[in-house]
């Protein structure tokens, strides 16, 4: 009996059993690939994240440090890692209609997201500085390949290049700041950096500073901030649609948790907060001016990201208690309406012929009313509407930014709000204008009409009662 | 019960006429418009004064976020006003056509639901929620029923809009946050903001009503947004949706920022006044009726700011009587540009004249509506308006003299309009029916109500007099 328990004790080390069981459903759904049994391979890949899920949620609380004190699946990492689970289910939920005519290496795709969710997971929860970047690359490699999935598409290649080419800009940037960061701090531990931040003359370090800059560079980066965003627009547009959801919700997901991870309990220094202002400024004001003249849905949907990582940049100013829980609010509900105009998205694209001009919605409400309404619920939210996540996640950000004192960059916030409300709205406007002429019926398969509402009802329900995702 | 009956009863009537059959739809909203009438007149009954707290819920408290609903005076009036309001509106769509009526109406009772929200709530980010999402329906109103180049103008009217809602969520957001996360009315009628902050948060509170009225210059969206809408969504508009602009001034800025209030009181009703001598001489000049009227309403909301920022008994209590008195003016005038657009198909005026001798009963009700809106002695709207000058004049005798002039417009430019229109040669080749059944079953319950309110006034004054003065009080001790 004793040595069962042991025997039980030894794996709730969960963060471990998860991150090794992801990393073997990896390689399975590799050697499914082999027989070519499509729908098997979807299947378990959803089985994997659902036991996935299970083992992260059935020890929540939990706080296990884990390879020498270099993980810690704290709460904190536990709620970011299982919304990254689910969208991920959600997305494979759509990929097997998304997949069903491609000919060739499907299990690849669905495994290479499997891998890039470990490295998320493991960025979520690091507590040393070299897990951090084991974790960016982890995430990252998959995506670069994922990123070129369309072999025969000349913009799929282009996006995979330009992501690689910026990807490893950004990595060398994250490694050289941690090298300085371990040269002032001779650690990487995460604890004790921040207490070495935490003298304040050691703010003056310039070695310090030096590496402060370039890692948040770095990490800023995988977030697309300004000025650290330019491969974003052009990667999201030419990847295959379902990686494009996936990178703006699970990568996205992950790159912030990282992020304020890495800055939670660090002093930072006047010139690094400065610089956090400075680009959460320029981050809000250019998504959000830029997106306005965009008709292609997916380069309008890269620049509402930046956006977004305006807004959720706009969190980290100060310090507040209460932060993490807003971050996976904002980014629990953005990704879930996210991951639903996606597919709305490709189902129109199909039906138009692959033009991706926002005019392919024209006529949804005649031709799918539901799906329209979902649309609709959807955009509404990424606009931030009443009633919807989109809108208390928006409100929770202002009140975390006025607690702390930033006024007018709360009033730029807001300015540039009323400017995202209007490109979502056109969006809504084309799918409830009717259109002229015949054009080809959307199709609209059972399992993606199930994700649509999904994602739809969610963004309504968690909007009015907002208490139900919570830390 | 009361506030649940009136929000769930829109509500519930809505998500019901979203699966029923086209030939049901209007029946049925206008049976659930008439019922929460009834309970909207229950409420009046069963009022004996004071502040009523029907719900005091936790929603998500530690965000600021209660369910607190009830309602004082003024409050009870604005929900008289739209339970009194929609029935009508609903009752204007049995003369037109309409592609897919259900959700029409449902978005018509959706919108009632939120607005029986507005005036319920005694939260401010509850306030906040109804105030904003009233614009989601009647968007769809616009953007899928309205006129030409409805795309553009539509998009227009919720932008504008929404740029004053923000600004609204950044003030209330801005107060929470002094407040300690405490949203409710009462609580944060009693914080004491520094004077220097009241003087821009004013403005952060005030922008989005002082758009949604309009008042000058934030008027730039009304009169096409009046002219392009269907019959009925103007309706809504002009009768309803900018009374939350009153409201909400009195609600949410008068108690909270009393010193921003008092520094900018004589900026606001110049703005006001301004709008409203401008709407009026450019009403004048319209040839078409429905434009005509649009710009009467801008000319007659400048009033009621106007009424509303003199700060006194008078102004206040007249500027909310003028409010219903408005809300009735709009119904009848809107039906009659309808009944106009029905038998001409068009409300061109350049068309039109010397229709009386076809159709004198339809003549002598458009005369009946319309000596509302040039606020004849013995109608609804001369009460309202006297209350007014009289409170503008306590304020400066040059603002009440130029309140008074938009009086003396507005009789020039609807008795011109009711000349061409009605009066002269009959210069159409149309023949023209005359007022139908439905058509006096509309406009004399409003034609009576005009009148029985301009004769004895004092049911509604009672309901106002309580809660202006404890407002004027408290207003008086900051």
């Amino acid at each position: 009996m004793r040595r069962c328990n042991n025997f039980f004790q030894a794996y709730r080390y969960t963060e471990m059993s998860v991150l090794v069981l992801l990393s073997v459903l990896g390689v399975v759904l590799l050697y499914l690939g082999l027989f070519n049994n499509r729908g098997a391979v979807a299947g378990v890949g959803i089985a994997g994240l659902l036991a996935a899920f299970v083992l992260i949620a059935s020890d929540w609380h939990l706080e296990s440090p884990l390879f020498n004190g270099i993980i810690q699946f704290d709460t904190y990492a536990r709620s970011f890692s299982l919304v990254m689970i689910v969208v991920t289910v959600l997305l494979f939920l759509f990929g097997i209609d998304y997949y069903a005519k491609v000919k060739e290496n499907v299990a690849e795709q669905y495994a290479l997201m499997v891998f890039s969710l470990v490295g998320g997971l493991l960025i979520c929860s690091f507590t040393n500085l070299v897990v951090l970047f084991l974790g960016i690359e982890i995430l990252s490699i998959p995506l670069y390949i994922l990123a070129g999935g369309k072999r025969d598409s000349f913009r799929s290649g282009e996006a995979a290049f330009k992501y690689f080419l910026q990807g490893s800009f950004a990595s060398a940037f994250l490694l050289m700041g941690l090298a300085l960061i371990y040269g002032a701090t001779a650690s990487f531990d995460l604890a004790a950096v921040e207490a070495y931040s935490a003298v304040p003359a050691n703010g003056q370090n310039m070695i310090f500073l030096l590496g402060l800059f370039l890692t948040i560079a770095g990490v800023a980066f995988k977030v697309a901030a300004v000025p650290f965003h330019f491969w974003s627009p052009d990667v999201y547009e030419g990847a295959p649609t379902l990686i494009t959801a996936f990178m703006s919700t699970v990568v996205k997901t992950a790159a912030f948790a990282a992020f304020y991870r890495f800055i939670a309990n660090l002093q930072l220094p006047g010139a690094v907060e400065t610089m956090l202002v400075v680009m959460t400024i320029c981050t809000l004001f250019l998504g959000n001016i830029v997106a306005l003249r965009q008709t292609q849905f997916k380069r309008l949907m890269a620049y509402s990201s930046i956006a977004h990582t305006g807004f959720l940049l706009l969190a980290f100013l100060g310090t507040d208690a209460r932060t993490p829980d807003v971050l996976f609010y904002y980014l629990g509900t953005y990704a879930l309406a996210t991951v639903g105009l996606f597919i709305v998205l490709t189902l129109a694209k199909r039906a138009a012929l692959g033009d991706e001009h926002i005019r392919i919605f024209r006529g949804l409400f005649r031709s799918n009313p539901w799906i329209a309404v979902a649309a609709l619920l959807m955009l509404l939210s990424l606009a931030g509407i009443p009633l919807t996540a989109g809108f208390v996640a928006k409100y929770r950000v202002f009140v975390l930014s006025l607690t702390n004192g930033y006024i007018w960059t709360t009033v730029l916030a807001v300015l540039m709000a009323v400017v995202g409300i209007y490109y979502y709205i056109l969006v809504v406007r084309e799918a409830f204008t009717p259109q002229e002429q015949e054009t080809k019926p959307i199709v609209v398969a059972p399992l993606n009409w199930l994700v649509i509402s999904i994602c739809g009802a969610a963004v309504v329900v968690l909007g009015v009662m907002p208490g139900l995702l919570r830390m | 019960m009361i506030a649940a009956l009136l929000l769930l009863i829109p509500f519930i009537s809505a998500l019901v006429l979203v699966i029923a059959r086209p030939a049901q739809a209007r029946p049925i909203a206008l049976v659930s418009s008439l019922a929460s009438l009834a309970v909207v007149l229950y409420a009046w009954i069963s009022y004996t004064g004071g502040t009523v707290i029907h719900y005091d819920l936790d929603w998500v408290n530690d965000w600021g976020l209660r369910f607190k609903v009830g309602y004082d005076g003024v409050g009870l009036l604005m929900l008289i006003l739209t339970g009194v309001v929609f029935p009508f509106i609903v009752a204007t769509g049995y003369g037109q056509q309409h592609d897919r009526p259900a959700t029409f109406n449902a978005l018509l009772l959706f919108t009632q639901a939120f607005l029986y929200g507005v005036f319920l709530a005694q939260n401010a980010l509850l306030f906040y929620i109804n105030y904003e999402l009233t614009l989601i329906p009647v968007f769809f109103i616009l953007l899928y029923w309205g006129g030409e180049n409805r795309r553009a103008i539509t998009v227009r009217f919720f932008i504008y809009t929404l740029l004053g809602g923000l600004a609204l969520l950044f003030g209330i957001v801005y107060l929470l946050v002094q407040n300690g996360g405490n949203g409710d009315f009462t609580a944060l009628a009693s914080l004491s903001i520094p004077a220097s902050t009241q003087v821009w948060l004013f403005w952060a509170l005030f922008l989005a009503f002082a758009i949604k009225l309009p008042i000058f210059p934030f008027h730039s969206w009304q009169p096409e947004t009046y002219y392009m809408a269907p019959l009925q969504g103007t309706m809504v508009l002009g009768a309803v949706l900018l009374k939350m602009g009153l409201y909400g001034v009195y609600k949410l800025v008068f108690p909270i920022v009393p010193a921003g209030v008092e520094y900018w009181q004589t900026t606001v009703i110049v703005l006001a006044l301004i709008g409203a001598v401008y709407g009026g001489v450019i009403a004048f000049r319209q040839s078409d009726l429905k434009r005509l009227v649009a710009f009467s309403s801008l000319s007659h909301v400048g009033v009621l700011c106007a009424g509303l920022f003199a700060l006194n008994a008078y102004g206040v209590s007249g500027s909310f009587y003028q409010a219903f008195a408005h809300a009735i003016l709009v119904l009848g005038m809107f039906y009659i540009v309808g009944a106009m657009q029905e038998r001409m198909g068009t409300s061109d005026m350049s068309v039109m004249g010397g229709l009386k001798g076809q159709a004198p009963r339809l003549a002598a009700l458009f005369l009946l509506v319309l000596i509302n809106a040039i606020a004849l002695p013995l109608t609804q709207s001369f009460v309202g308006e006297w209350l007014m000058f009289a409170g503008l004049w306590q304020v400066d005798g040059w603002l009440a003299f130029f309140a008074l002039t938009t009086i003396v417009i507005g009789a020039i430019y609807m008795l011109y309009a009711y000349q061409r229109v009605m009066l002269g040669p009959d210069r159409t080749n149309v023949t023209l029916a005359d007022a139908s059944t439905r058509d006096h079953l509309y406009l004399v319950p409003l034609i009576a109500v005009t009148l029985i309110l301009g004769v004895y006034p004092g049911p509604i004054l009672e309901l106002l007099d309580a809660p202006v003065q404890q407002l004027l009080s408290s207003l008086s001790v900051h």
